[in-house]
């Protein structure tokens, strides 16, 4: 039954989809550990070092895995963690800089630290508009101050995604 | 550091600098126009509402965006010579009959 699933056009090989539960886990631990240890410099912000997983993901060329870790993530991560709100604000980011990511890593000429810091800043804009939708236009004066963090966040992830790309982790299997 | 890095880095430079000017520029246009009387707030009300608003000895218009004193019965008529008031923080105060006109 299971030896099968490799053969199968939309199926993943058993291999694939254990790597991404291992990616989706340790994504989980990390944002649970920055939620424990890293004093936000504003309430609710954090580096997100688990979206460093899913850039390394697309770096490496696998689009899908990426999109499949991430959603993962942020729905478990909501359902953990999280509130309703939660989840719809980290949604909207999620998708929106995993999509960003994606069609700037078409282009040739860019590193990962790049894609990283685009990707940030997509996500706390849309996030931003999900919760001018939600809470109110006034929410819309952290505009600036959200993309400036956006790009430091997103180059601290980059460069972490970077690192995990060396990381040759099909050698552990 | 390659070279789409630094386009990406610019355009989100761009965008900060972008986005703190637009925020600047929206932030100036008040909302809300306060009128208090000894301290309190008689009247408060959008600023995109035309209004003529009469206290005991003060008349405020209020018309297309704009907010002025059109009369005041006090002796040294600043409030009155202080023209018009459109942007956030404004104000106008008419010390002899303790009233104040700002735009919040």
């Amino acid at each position: 039954m299971f030896a099968k699933q490799g053969n199968g056009r939309n199926k993943i090989s058993i291999k694939q989809l254990t790597q991404y539960a291992l990616f989706v886990a340790v994504c989980l631990i990390a944002g649970y550990l920055e939620n424990l240890f890293i004093v936000p410099v504003i309430p609710g912000v954090k580096i997100g070092v688990s979206n460093a997983i899913a850039l390394m993901l697309i770096y490496r060329g696998d689009k899908k895995g990426a999109w499949a870790v991430n959603i993962t993530r942020i729905c478990l991560s909501s359902l953990l963690f999280g509130s309703p709100m939660s989840f719809l604000f980290s949604l909207s980011g999620g998708v929106a800089s995993t999509a960003a990511a994606c069609l700037i890593s078409k282009t040739k000429n860019v590193s990962c630290v790049g894609i990283s810091i685009a990707s940030g800043t997509v996500h706390n804009i849309f996030q931003l508009i999900a919760a001018a939708f939600f809470i109110g236009v006034g929410i819309i004066y952290y505009l600036p101050i959200l993309i400036l963090l956006g790009a430091v966040c997103g180059a601290i992830c980059g460069f972490l995604a970077g690192c995990f790309t060396k990381f040759k982790i099909d050698k552990i299997y | 550091m390659k070279k789409g890095d630094i386009v990406i880095i610019v355009s989100v430079a761009l965008a900060f600098v972008a986005s703190i000017v637009l925020l600047v520029s929206f932030s100036k246009q008040g909302n809300r126009v306060v009128i208090k009387q000894d301290n309190k707030i008689i009247y408060d009300d959008g600023i995109v509402i035309n209004n003529t608003v009469k206290t005991e000895h003060n008349t405020i218009t209020i018309k297309n965006g704009k907010v002025y004193m059109s009369h005041s019965d006090c002796k040294n008529q600043i409030c009155v010579g202080s023209g018009k008031i459109e942007k956030k923080g404004e104000s106008i105060v008419c010390l002899p009959n303790k009233v104040t006109v700002e735009i919040k």
